[in-house]
């Protein structure tokens, strides 16, 4: 599934784009995440609680940031699985300065498989809206 | 209800009879497989994958075995040398790929078995499922045929790069000669959508091995107890004559219960390795993934004609979504497509491809129709494509192209011989009782107020009772026993393996007017391999075609052995068997039912060369499949704010031959109608990219509702065939055939004032609505 | 069912099952939306607590100038209730359009509420009706308007322990007119859209429009524009159809297999001019 939109962020370029990689803001701000943990460059290890309506589950996974092209733009990758399934977003953040201060625009890419897949075709676009938006609010926090 | 008196009131055949199946299906007394119950019985619980296409880097069931309740966890390794799912298809250069009971090293489908545990209940089983951690690297998958075929595409079987599995070509007549000489040609490229059967009840297995006396008894929901019964015995290496395989009552297959699936054999071989009864039930998440699918055809059409409007060939390629494996009949499914490609016209000339691709999505084998929907979808599609082209009136199209009356038996392009028929007939019918004329002339004033009205026909013509056994993969003929017992009741052993068809039923009308017995006085028995002689099972239209005669002529048989009886008893040499007794034609003295029956087991005498008793047993092989048709005629209203599709009248007329049961033959249009319409309007599996079934519960996957559907006008015209002496054809398929494209070609011609000539299935309001408010803008 | 293992309780009391809840259990009303969960194991809660067994939480009664309707009250209660038919026949209209006779059957009030389920029906015709939601927990109760309520997909103001209680709705006079119109996807009977609407007239001039729309976002809220333009009219079939237009202006449409988001948006319009017209026509 496609996915893309923006979100103000009222920093400079060069700030939104360091809290946006920065691994105590990122598990503050992923959707249950429970931690994170540093495995490489630009690598973390991700331990997420899912739980939304009566749906609940463990996803264990990882985040990557890559094509680095600071404060313009740089790729995150975040992927999980867990019983209930698996998910994988992929998506590219562009930073743009407007007025005092940024707009962050993504666009990309979701994947979702196993159960979840088969059982919320209707909800997944509304949920991925919803986190994604919960991300952001939480990184202007 | 059963009575010790014999009795015989009325005549049978022919009578609207409710189904004698029925009191124990509405009373919800009837057994099911997940309804047997052994002591110390274990449940299975199979872990599947996730992805459509992975490697597998490892397998840690060691947390699952530690649960208390696990008796024990399999992967593939562990079933490697338990053999592979079995495919009976043959073709010609066919790439089979090794169906692994539990995926070896890769899984090449989301819902692929990987694992399974074995517990003390199922919730053990299934919480020892969760524990198992399986390391999966994914890939790429495709799943969708086309992208299947083109270069560079995902290889679903690392050894076969093309994604392709099989090709196969097929020519009569002249086609270049036919296309050459046309005065017009239509191509199209139509489509028949994936569906998923969804009968009301899933598999499930119970699988129950004695060692000491190396017998196995094998419960199974299946269309084919005794296919399955050769089958596993054979891949397990048992003794036939000591596996036993019953399909007790049965919900629903349509199809998806033809095939032996790895279930099967897995849980014999589990029974075997743990010396204890096994269950296994699939869950509808599970159906969905692991039963078959059906349908799943891309189809290319070109049709040549002469401007009077007459049809002189037809071309078709057919790129067959396989899926990732071949269950029993898969690749052999777009073939009956082919056989049935000219529909009811006489059209000499034909040329026919298939490709069949492999994608990593569950394998298609027979649905309801099994290739002849796809059939009559196409040519029906053409034909109003082509009348269109012509500005023909649809119906005069078809009347044109119809084999006549006295051309039969005909051979078709195909190599096949149509039986009989009076092909114009039911679609006169249909018109009529439509006011078609009058309708005509409706749908030009509705046009001038800017309404979408349309009128869709179809007649359809089918292949059934398969069949002659050179041309059916397990053989095609039928079994029956017939015994009277000492107390004059009648026991019949069909060979056939009824579950909704209503068998127990028709069979008893049969038996009671043959042998002149009341219908409480016979009891059809089906379904276990240890009671019944062998048979090939219920599938293909063929069971009352086939099995009815297979019937028929044990009932010969006994007949004559009873007016033997009765003859001896009544001391005459001319007597009538009929109402419960024999009687001297001469002196019209009469001898029961029952004194017969007592005498011939009594046997304190018997007639000359007879010995006692009353039981006969017949096989019969068909010399020909038989093939019903008929026409339906569909009236639409499509909403211009909407796309919303509103069946106005829907008429159905059935040519199944001779009719046994009235409200049976309804019933099974009815119902036939009703999955027809659910392909026309709402059904279909959806796959992501990444081959993800997103239509994978009844949330997302619409299955029609009783509500949704439009009252069915039905009629029927009756051609006997010669093929068999009931002169019955089969009609359990006949409405899911003739449904989509009326529907279809009801809502193209509402759609036909805007510029449209050709619509895929599913007719969803989105995709009208698109069209309609395109073509208001233009 | 094969669900994960789980403890289950059946309080006969509301204090019971607070107290239960404010340990962490999870509340079970109908099942209709829980039990699916359960099913296919995407749900595991540990403990469930019936609340099926509580009288106090099952009733339609009429108090202080408003219905107020207990969490458990089932769908097939309220579509029946001659009080609610007779003086807010919004609520029982809506709630006819829910999922089949089973499922009105055992499904309730409060569940479908505290579930937020982005396509419900209720939802739209609470918002409507500018309902009131009674929350409670083990030591607090609070009254949420239906607008705060619903926050998000499957969100809503509920804390942890804290249940659905009871459902306000208004008895509205003379003069007033409702209409509920569901577009249904097929599969699931979930709304694809959903729009009610509840009007009042004073002589010629709409004085009172409320417009709640379900199914087409995140969650259902008030087309505030829309009843803006409505207010001061009349009503006729050309400002209602401009109206109708306003309902989905600016909303970011969901979009799945069943109806893209431009075909939401588009039936969004058809149905609220149809809502309008036919609440229009009702005042009495
Ligand atoms: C086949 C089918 C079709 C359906 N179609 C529709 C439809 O067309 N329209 C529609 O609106 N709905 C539909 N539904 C959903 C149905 O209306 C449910 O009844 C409703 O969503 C949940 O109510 P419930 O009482 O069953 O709650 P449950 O399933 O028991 O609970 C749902 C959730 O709410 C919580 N909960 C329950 N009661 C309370 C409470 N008092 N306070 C706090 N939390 C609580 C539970 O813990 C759970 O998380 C359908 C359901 C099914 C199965």
């Amino acid at each position: 599934m496609k996915i893309s939109g923006s979100y103000f962020l009222p920093l400079p370029p060069e700030q939104a784009y360091q809290r946006l990689q920065d691994p105590a803001v990122l598990a503050g701000a992923m959707p249950g995440c429970e931690s994170l943990e540093k495995i490489g460059e630009d690598e973390y290890r991700m331990k997420m609680k899912m739980a939304m309506a009566s749906l609940s589950g463990n996803f264990d996974g990882k985040v990557r940031i890559t094509q680095q092209n600071p404060p313009n733009s740089f790729k995150l990758m975040v992927e999980g699985s867990g019983k209930i399934g698996f998910m994988k977003g992929e998506g590219d953040l562009n930073f743009t300065p407007k007025d005092a201060g940024t707009d962050v625009s993504y666009e990309g890419d979701v994947q979702v498989g196993g159960t979840i897949a088969a059982v919320g075709q209707r909800l997944i676009d509304g949920t991925a809206k919803m986190m994604i938006k919960r991300f952001f609010d939480k990184v202007a926090a | 209800m059963a009575t010790t008196t014999i009795t015989k009131t009325e005549k049978l055949v022919g009578k609207r009879i409710r189904r004698r199946e029925d009191p124990r299906l509405i009373t919800g007394t009837a057994t099911y497989v997940d309804d047997i119950k052994m002591p110390g019985m274990l449940y299975a619980a199979i872990l599947r994958s996730p992805h459509a296409a992975a490697k597998i880097r490892s397998i840690d069931i060691s947390k699952a075995k530690a649960l208390k309740g696990v008796h024990a966890v399999f992967v593939g390794e562990d079933t490697k040398n338990a053999g592979a799912v079995p495919c009976g298809a043959s073709l010609p250069g066919l790439r089979v790929p090794h169906h692994n009971l539990l995926a070896i090293d890769r899984v090449y489908l989301v819902g692929h078995p990987v694992a399974v545990v074995v517990a003390t209940d199922r919730y053990v089983a299934r919480d020892g499922a969760e524990l198992i951690e399986v390391d999966y690297e994914p890939e790429a998958a495709v799943a969708d045929p086309e992208k299947a075929l083109a270069p560079g595409a995902h290889a679903v079987h690392p050894q076969w790069a093309d994604n392709v599995a099989f090709t196969f070509h097929q020519e009569g007549g002249d086609v270049a000669k036919a296309f050459a000489e046309a005065d017009v040609i239509v191509k199209q490229r139509i489509v028949s959508q994936r569906l998923i059967p969804n009968s009301m009840e899933t598999r499930g297995v119970v699988a129950d091995w004695h060692a000491a006396d190396r017998s196995m008894n094998l419960f199974t929901s299946t269309q084919a107890p005794h296919l399955v019964r050769s089958l596993v015995a054979q891949i397990l290496g048992l003794e036939e004559n000591r596996f036993r395989v019953v399909a007790p009552e049965v919900g629903g297959g349509f199809g998806a219960k033809i095939q032996t699936y790895a279930e099967e054999i897995l849980l014999a071989w589990i029974s075997m390795k743990l010396q204890k009864p096994v269950k296994w039930i699939e869950s509808r998440r599970e159906n969905f993934l692991c039963t078959i699918h059906g349908r799943g055809h891309v189809d290319f059409y070109e049709i040549a004609a002469k401007r009077d409007g007459t049809i002189t060939g037809i071309k078709l390629k057919i790129i067959q979504d396989l899926g990732a494996y071949f269950t029993v009949l898969t690749p052999a499914i777009p073939t009956l497509s082919v056989l049935m490609m000219p529909g009811l016209y006489r059209t000499p000339n034909i040329q026919a491809d298939i490709v069949g691709a492999f994608t990593n999505c569950t394998p298609t084998d027979a649905y309801r129709g099994a290739g002849r929907p796809e059939a009559t979808h196409g040519i029906e599609r053409m034909v109003d494509m082509v009348a269109a082209e012509l500005k023909m009136d649809p119906a005069e199209i078809r009347l044109k192209n119809f084999v006549r009356n006295e051309e039969f038996p005909f051979p078709t392009a195909t190599g096949l011989v149509y039986d009989s028929g009076d092909y114009s007939a039911p679609l006169k019918k249909a018109m009529e009782m439509a006011g078609y004329d009058q309708l005509r002339k409706e749908q030009v004033e509705a046009r001038k107020q800017g309404k979408l009205m349309g009128i869709g026909l179809c007649a359809y013509g089918e292949i059934c009772a398969f069949g002659p056994s050179p041309a059916t993969p397990a053989g095609g003929w039928e079994s029956a026993t017939v015994k009277i017992e000492p107390s004059g009741q009648v026991t019949v052993l069909t060979g056939i393996s009824p579950h909704g068809q209503g068998e127990e039923t028709t069979f008893a009308q049969i038996t009671g007017d043959e042998l002149g017995v009341g219908i409480d006085d016979v009891l059809v028995l089906h379904g276990d391999t240890s009671l019944v002689p062998y048979g090939i099972g219920t599938f293909g239209s063929r069971s009352t075609a086939v099995g009815g005669t297979a019937l028929y002529y044990a009932l010969q048989d006994l007949k004559a052995k009873v007016k033997k009886f009765g003859a001896m008893l009544l001391e005459s040499e001319d007597v009538t068997l009929a109402n419960g007794q024999c009687t001297d034609n001469k002196t019209g003295k009469s001898v029961g039912f029952k004194e017969i029956a007592a005498a011939a087991y009594r046997a304190m005498k018997l007639p000359p060369n007879t010995e006692p008793g009353l039981l006969a047993t017949h096989f019969w092989e068909p010399p020909n499949f038989t093939f019903p048709f008929g026409a339906h005629l569909v009236v639409t209203d499509v909403d211009r704010d909407t796309g919303n599709v509103s069946i106005r009248r829907y008429i159905a007329i059935d040519d199944c031959g001779n009719i046994l049961n009235p409200l049976i033959v309804d019933g099974q249009v009815h119902g036939g109608v009703a999955q027809g319409i659910g392909q026309a309007l709402w059904e279909q599996a959806v796959y992501d990219d990444n081959g993800q079934l997103v239509t994978g519960e009844f949330m997302d996957y619409t299955m029609p509702r009783a509500h949704m559907m439009p009252w069915i006008e039905s009629g029927h015209t009756v051609t006997p065939t010669p093929v068999n002496p009931l002169g019955v054809k089969g009609v359990g398929e006949a409405g899911t055939i003739g449904a989509s494209p009326a529907v279809v070609n009801s809502v193209v011609d509402a759609l036909s004032p805007l510029g449209v000539k050709h619509l895929d299935m599913p007719l969803t309001p989105e995709k009208l609505w698109k069209l309609i408010s395109a073509g208001s803008n233009a | 069912m094969i669900p994960q293992q789980f403890e289950y309780s059946a309080p006969k009391t509301l204090d019971e099952a607070l107290g239960l809840l404010a340990e962490g259990a999870k509340p079970l009303a109908g099942g209709m939306s829980l039990i699916p969960m359960m099913k296919l194991r995407l749900a595991s809660p540990e403990h469930l607590v019936d609340l099926g067994r509580i009288k106090d939480l099952n009733y339609i009664r009429e108090e202080g100038g408003a219905i107020h309707i207990g969490a458990t009250a089932t769908h097939q209660d309220v579509l029946s209730s001659p009080l609610l038919r007779g003086k807010c026949p919004l609520l029982a209209e809506t709630a006819a359009h829910i999922g089949d006779v089973q499922v009105r059957n055992m499904g309730t009030i409060g569940g479908s509420v505290a579930h937020a389920d982005p396509s419900a029906d209720y939802p739209a015709a609470l918002q409507a009706l500018e309902a009131k939601i009674v929350l409670k927990g083990a030591k607090s109760e609070r009254t949420v308007s239906a607008e705060d309520f619903f926050v998000d997909t499957f969100t809503t103001a509920l804390e942890p322990g804290e249940i659905v209680r009871e459902v306000i709705v208004p008895i509205d006079g003379d003069g007033t007119g409702t209409n509920y119109q569901k577009v249904l996807q097929p599969a699931s009977g979930f709304a694809i859209v959903g729009v009610a609407v509840r009007v009042r007239k004073q002589g010629e001039k709409v004085t009172l429009a409320r417009i709640g729309v379900t199914g087409l976002s995140n969650r259902a809220f008030r087309a505030k524009e829309a009843e803006k333009a409505l207010e001061g009219r009349s009503g006729s079939p050309a400002e209602i159809q401009a109206v109708a237009a306003l309902v989905g202006q600016g909303i970011d449409a969901n979009s799945d297999l069943h109806a893209s988001a431009e075909y939401r948006l588009h039936l969004t319009a058809v149905y609220a001019a149809k809502a309008l017209a036919t609440a229009l026509g009702r005042i009495a």
